[in-house]
């Protein structure tokens, strides 16, 4: 288990499912959104009822080969459709439970062969709340966050200060030790592998590009066998109350194309690697009068990886107004933990209760 | 008292921006005399003085300890006296630092006229005009609760039009009721274009009875500016409130008037609705919206949700309850009241606790900031200071998610090496237009060890003692990089 990598992109801001996995052979669907449903046929086509987003065609591939899972109505029994409390919520893996559910897996999964300070990392600014409890945990968005043209003399002092300090002792010692170990790194040529081609600014836009550099920075250090088992990388700003289209493209090509090209790079090493694909909730079923929706309950889920047996998986509750949350709202058929528990127990998990405490269920399921 | 002398001492930093020359000879310059030797702190822990002096400004200035101290016979009842005058920022006289910002033109612009500049020119004009006041402005407190609130009602000028309105926001509606009334404040955010265009209120229209307004305003009014998330209202509550507030609205670029908020009755639901278990009466038009602030402002969940925010930021991140409730029941009786609510919080035994003293992690624009004022360093807020802000993930102005910048030390320990960089490059001269004299720092206080004793409020321990005294010429890097700086 020990060379296996899991991979976490949150869609933070409540990533429209109907958009993502859309339910183009319902009527319901069409009804809803007059202006904002996804035409029939332009998309990747899932099944009778689902297609990809067109923008996420590139993932089509994936789907195709049995790579990718796609999870539609996916969530979790928060019901307060703030995003602040449903990221909490999703980020903590339960209402009353300590920590991350990242830093729970961590933990039962420590022993089991990781290298180190490198173990976990956040492809951002801070620590991932998911991550909160882990032995040990990073943050970094780019090689040039830990150093390399260093004035060392004022870095040994600093941290001669620093280390042992109770609040700033940790983070200190993690980030000079990661800086270390990844010197090697830091100097070998970034080149893509397999041909794969990630998202530029100028073809796919800043949003894509960035999105795509923390991922190819992900790829570097699973290629580079530094020992990574989870990886964090947000994907922000899906929030669309108004205008969705201009709001959600962006976002849609990163995701597209840059997961894409991350499996591709990956090459026979995807079959180690576990990408999961989620968001705080999904949206409204009908659109707003500003070309938008509002927050809702159910959203989409992706799978990409070993870890996965592909195809459309979970429930679907349909989109009849019988069977809406609330103001109108898909419903949460498949809850996240569910979805998760497989991947976690294929990269070595074996307590289910531990990892999401009140959400019970056999640890045989 | 006050004597004119330490009031020209004070505005020495200022001045000494406005004429290049370093801060002692500005000092020697206006009253021809050598100045005092600063105050510093010689016990080996803070004292009432020195917490209130890190905990309520972006850093000690040189000269904070002797102004504060000699506003009365003994430090306690000093240090009363300095928040009282702070927490009244009008009678503080601040016409250097504004003279700095007035230079800045385009931040003096009517709102319609705002849309005459470029877009990045504003950004940059705002984030330098944000950081010389953190660094320069003698109103300490009042610039700190003109962050907090900016956070607390946050925009994002990448947003929309944000990039042209939000400079109006932060200059007639965040900073002229910063300490003033809450329920002035949030209506001013209400109505402010800035908000209108980040929370999509300006799109929320009614049109016919089956149309669904826009709910973003409505819940992050409820989640985020007054109840709280736990605060006692419903998904019911949020669609309720978005239907009072719909038909608001403000001109964009492409019209005449750029910029003007205006109520489209035709837009509005004028039907009767329920908010929060009160019944808002069908027709009621743009008095819907006054109706709303009403019941939100003065809930009893928005006194703790705002006690708990301001507790979070000038206490502890996890304020004891005590506290929260004290400084709640001010809001409360106050009226909100945002002065007298701060005052109970400053008097509060928690804020008073010298366990809790340094409990802080400064976040890093606290941080540059603090290191510019201690050292009274002469800057022009340029480009090279605002890169390392971005590299320390804290742009004002700049934050994508209406919660606004986290406040918890753990969201900002990730970015620790890019301060000891910024530690470094700032005190080796290595950022263009801003300068700062090492050696004349040691000077004014007379000693290695008083000029650490100021950068930490307290005596250095033998440990710091030993790091500066072997460092050479990076002590003073090494002192702005040390743990004990880093927090306030």
């Amino acid at each position: 288990m020990n060379d296996r990598t899991l991979v976490l992109v949150f869609l933070r801001g409540g990533a429209d499912g109907l958009s993502l996995i859309a339910p183009v052979g319902e009527d319901a669907y069409h009804r809803a959104r007059p202006t904002l449903a996804v035409k029939p046929g332009t998309g990747h086509r899932l099944d009778e009822r689902f297609e990809l987003h067109p923008l996420l065609k590139p993932l089509g591939r994936w789907f195709d080969e049995g790579k990718l899972s796609v999870i539609p109505a996916c969530g979790s029994d928060d019901d307060t459709r703030s995003h602040f409390y449903a990221q909490d919520l999703m980020d903590h893996g339960g209402h009353n439970v300590s920590g991350g559910w990242l830093g729970r897996f961590l933990r039962q999964t420590q022993g089991s062969g990781g290298l180190g300070v490198l173990e976990a990392v956040t492809l951002g600014s801070a620590v991932s709340e998911s991550l909160r409890g882990a032995p040990t945990a990073i943050a970094f968005t780019s090689l040039d966050d830990l150093g390399g043209a260093d004035d060392h003399a004022l870095m040994d002092a600093c941290s001669a200060l620093t280390i042992g300090d109770p609040l700033l002792g940790i983070p200190a010692l993690s980030a000079l030790t990661a800086s270390g170990r990844l010197d090697a790194l830091r100097r070998a040529p970034d080149h893509p592998a397999h041909g794969a081609e990630y998202p530029t600014s100028t073809q796919h836009g800043d949003t894509a590009a960035d999105f795509g550099a923390r991922l190819r920075l992900t790829a570097r250090l699973i290629q580079a066998g530094v020992g990574l088992k989870v990886a964090c990388v947000d994907l922000d700003g899906w929030d669309s109350h108004f205008v969705q289209d201009t709001v959600i493209a962006p976002r849609l090509t990163a995701l597209g194309h840059g997961l894409s090209a991350f499996a591709t790079d990956l090459g026979k090493d995807l079959d180690r690697v576990s990408v999961v694909v989620i968001s705080e909730f999904g949206r409204r079923v009908a659109e707003n009068t500003s070309l938008g929706t509002d927050h809702g309950r159910g959203g989409a889920c992706l799978i990409l990886g070993g870890g996965t047996t592909g195809g459309m998986q979970g429930k679907w509750p349909g989109l009849t107004t019988d069977f809406l949350e609330g103001p109108g709202d898909v419903a949460v058929a498949n809850d996240y933990r569910e979805v998760l528990w497989p991947v976690l127990k294929r990269h070595g998990a074996n307590d289910r209760t531990a990892l999401f405490p009140d959400n019970v269920v056999s640890n045989a399921s | 008292m006050i004597t004119r002398r330490h009031l020209l001492l004070g505005g020495g930093v200022g001045l000494l921006a406005l004429t290049g020359c370093g801060p002692q000879q500005a000092v020697d310059l206006v009253l021809g005399v050598e100045a005092p030797a600063p105050a510093v702190n010689t016990a080996a822990t803070l004292d009432l003085p020195a917490h209130i002096l890190r905990r309520l400004t972006f850093g000690e200035h040189p000269d904070d300890r002797a102004a504060l101290l000699a506003l009365a016979k003994t430090p306690d009842i000093a240090a009363e006296a300095w928040v009282v005058r702070q927490l009244h920022p009008e009678t503080i006289d601040d016409s250097v630092c504004e003279r700095l910002i007035r230079r800045r033109e385009a931040l003096a612009e009517p709102l319609g006229e705002l849309y005459e500049f470029k877009e990045r020119v504003l950004l940059h004009e705002l984030t330098a005009a944000t950081l010389l006041r953190a660094v320069y402005s003698k109103r300490q407190l009042h610039e700190q609760l003109c962050h907090f609130w900016n956070d607390h009602f946050n925009v994002d000028m990448s947003k929309g039009e944000c990039a042209w309105v939000t400079v109006a926001y932060d200059r007639d509606v965040i900073r002229p009721h910063a300490l003033g009334r809450f329920s002035d404040l949030l209506r001013a955010v209400a109505l402010s274009p800035a908000m209108l265009w980040y929370l999509d209120g300006r799109v929320n229209r009614v049109v016919n009875k089956d149309a669904k307004p826009n709910e973003n305003y409505a819940r992050e009014l409820l989640e985020l500016h007054t109840l709280g998330v736990d605060g006692g209202y419903s998904q019911q509550d949020v669609m309720e409130v978005a239907r009072c507030l719909s038909g608001w609205t403000v001109r964009d670029q492409h019209q005449w008037r750029k910029g003007l908020v205006e109520f489209h009755r035709d837009a509005h639901d004028d039907g009767a609705k329920t908010v929060l278990g009160q019944t808002i009466a069908a027709g009621g038009g743009e008095r819907d919206l006054d109706q709303v602030l009403r019941i939100v402002a003065t809930h009893p969940s928005t006194a703790r949700h705002v006690a708990r925010k301001l507790c979070t930021r000038f206490i502890a991140d996890n304020p004891p309850t005590a506290a929260i409730d004290h400084v709640a029941q001010a809001f409360t009786v106050s009226s909100g009241d945002l002065a007298l609510t701060m005052r109970a919080l400053i008097t509060s035994d928690a804020f008073r606790d010298p366990a809790g003293f340094v409990a802080k992690l400064k976040r890093p624009f606290h941080y540059v900031a603090s290191c510019l004022r201690a050292t009274a360093a002469q800057s022009n807020a340029g480009n090279e200071v605002i890169d390392y802000l971005g590299r320390l993930g804290h742009l004002p102005f700049q934050f994508p998610t209406p919660d606004g910048q986290p406040e918890n030390a753990e969201a900002w320990t990730g970015t620790l090496l890019w301060r000891w960089r910024f530690a470094g490059a700032f005190a080796q001269g290595n950022l263009a237009g801003t300068r700062v004299d090492g050696d004349a720092l040691v000077q004014r206080f007379g000693s290695r060890t008083a000029t650490a004793a100021h950068l930490f409020a307290r005596q250095p321990t033998t440990k710091e003692s030993d790091a500066l005294t072997s460092a050479g010429a990076n002590a003073l890097a090494i002192a702005l990089g040390s743990p004990a700086f880093q927090r306030c």
